[in-house]
């Protein structure tokens, strides 16, 4: 087991990924990728203020927005593109529901890493930049993984749960 | 550098085990790329299911709501974690130990089971016994696998990859993470420090990287990393980074590091790993590596 550790001079990483959103997939990308084959058909809700409370009281989280981004799938179940909001930024994501309405998959469409505030500021990037050859170190064009303490996607969990109440409440009446 | 690595590249990220887990393959075509990282997610999935503390249907919850004494039959994966859990217990002497779940509840890190007889505080790893696919618990006791899971679902979700032909990706479940391919590979290390002019960062092999540290939580009162030899929450405001060829042992390492310092020599070397470890000060000392 051989590592070699390195530190790098904070600005050798302006260009580097960790303060850049990581795009996985695209709406449809994931739409095709968690219904494979079948044929999805947009069925946009705009949630009433009187939805909007219902939601908040059954799960307990608050509504981003009345605008519900909902697609009916052809072989039972619904596809819907929503964000939460992390830690610093949005994140966007989607949620499959089975025709039950059961969880069947979710996936993270974009995140922005966060790493060190210094590094994430963008005035303080903005000081060195044009510096990178500087760099006394030949890294790859940047470092895309981290190793760090555990943070918690609860945000998402929460945007999940108050989805899950959004097809409780108003998809699943949605008359076909 | 980058020349070893192929060009096309599918990342996908999911919400599992209260984290992001993030899965990279590169130089596979997209559909098989994308399949190979079905099966790694349905794999991190599968060790979310089984040895999550929170669900009920999980096997740690069955075993928690069992009678005292009674064998209870649960999952080959869940057996391997015990195992090693054990293993990690017999050699750091108890500083490691799965049965600190009672004390995380009690501080509120971890809700209360629902239908558990409380915990035995005098319950520790000795406790649980292992037969070939049943567990045995002989003292009430709560168990957290919140420090050696994680680095299993990865191992996990690496051996799926494998197995789909995957050569060179990497599996990273909220900061603890395996390369597949032999690099070298770079890892930022996020210290959660600020200020700081330089960035640690790592060049590895084909290996696991994992990183603790109870600065994160350093806004709260509780802190969920335990000496449990001694029953203390530990670290003060260090930060452990291992590296180990397995991600079940970097994860759980980092604990014993955090706990045991320097000590943890022996132990870290036991596992062909080694080990960063960062001073409240920023001073880093390396553990467990051979100086040539």
């Amino acid at each position: 087991m051989k590592s070699r550790f390195l530190l790098i001079p904070a600005y050798a990483l302006v260009v580097a990924a960790p303060v850049q959103a990581t795009v996985y997939m695209s709406v449809e990308q994931a739409q095709a990728q968690m219904f494979p084959g079948a044929t999805l058909t947009p069925d946009f809700v705009t949630l009433t203020p009187e939805q909007v409370k219902a939601i908040e009281k059954a799960s307990d989280v608050n509504v981003l927005s009345p605008n519900l981004k909902a697609w009916r799938v052809s072989t039972g179940g619904w596809f819907i593109a929503d964000q939460v909001v992390g830690k610093h930024e949005f994140i966007p994501f989607a949620l499959a529901l089975d025709d039950k309405g059961a969880v069947k998959s979710v996936e993270i469409l974009e995140y922005r890493e966060t790493y060190g505030d210094q590094v994430r500021n963008a005035a303080w990037r903005a000081q060195f930049t044009g510096k990178t050859h500087a760099a006394p170190l030949k890294l790859g064009t940047d470092i895309q993984n981290i190793s760090g303490a555990t943070l918690s996607s609860r945000h998402i969990t929460d945007g999940v749960k108050r989805l899950l109440a959004t097809y409780d409440l108003v998809l699943s009446k949605q008359p076909g | 550098m980058t020349s070893s690595c192929p060009s096309s590249r599918v990342e996908r990220a999911r919400p599992l085990l209260g984290t992001t887990v993030k899965v990279l393959v590169q130089g596979m075509d997209a559909p098989r790329a994308h399949a190979a990282i079905d099966k790694a997610f349905a794999q991190v999935e599968r060790v979310h299911a089984l040895m999550s503390f929170h669900e009920p249907a999980s096997d740690l919850s069955r075993l928690h709501r069992a009678p005292l004494g009674e064998r209870v039959t649960v999952d080959a994966m869940t057996v391997e974690v015990l195992e090693e859990a054990r293993q990690l217990a017999e050699m750091s002497g108890g500083v490691f130990d799965i049965t600190i779940g009672g004390q995380l509840v009690r501080d509120g890190l971890l809700p209360s089971p629902q239908g558990a007889c409380p915990p035995d505080p005098s319950a520790y790893w000795k406790d649980i016994e292992l037969l070939e696919t049943q567990v045995c618990l002989h003292r009430p006791l709560w168990m957290d696998l919140g420090g050696i899971a994680k680095g299993y679902a990865v191992d996990c979700a690496v051996h799926a990859l494998k197995e789909h032909g995957v050569t060179h990706g990497v599996v990273n479940a909220g900061g603890d993470l395996r390369f597949i391919g032999t690099g070298p590979h770079q890892v930022a290390i996020d210290t959660m420090l600020p200020d700081r002019a330089n960035i640690p960062a790592l060049e590895v092999g084909e290996v696991a990287v994992a990183t603790s540290t109870p600065r994160a939580r350093a806004a709260h009162a509780a802190i969920p990393h335990r000496d449990a030899l001694h029953r203390l929450p530990v670290g003060g405001d260090l930060l452990a980074t291992v590296v180990a060829p397995r991600c079940v042992h970097a994860d759980a390492l980092t604990k014993v590091v955090l706990a045991l310092g320097t000590q943890s020599d022996a132990m870290l070397r036991h596992y062909d790993a080694e080990a960063y470890l960062q001073s409240p000060a920023g001073e880093w000392t390396c553990i467990g590596q051979v100086i040539s």
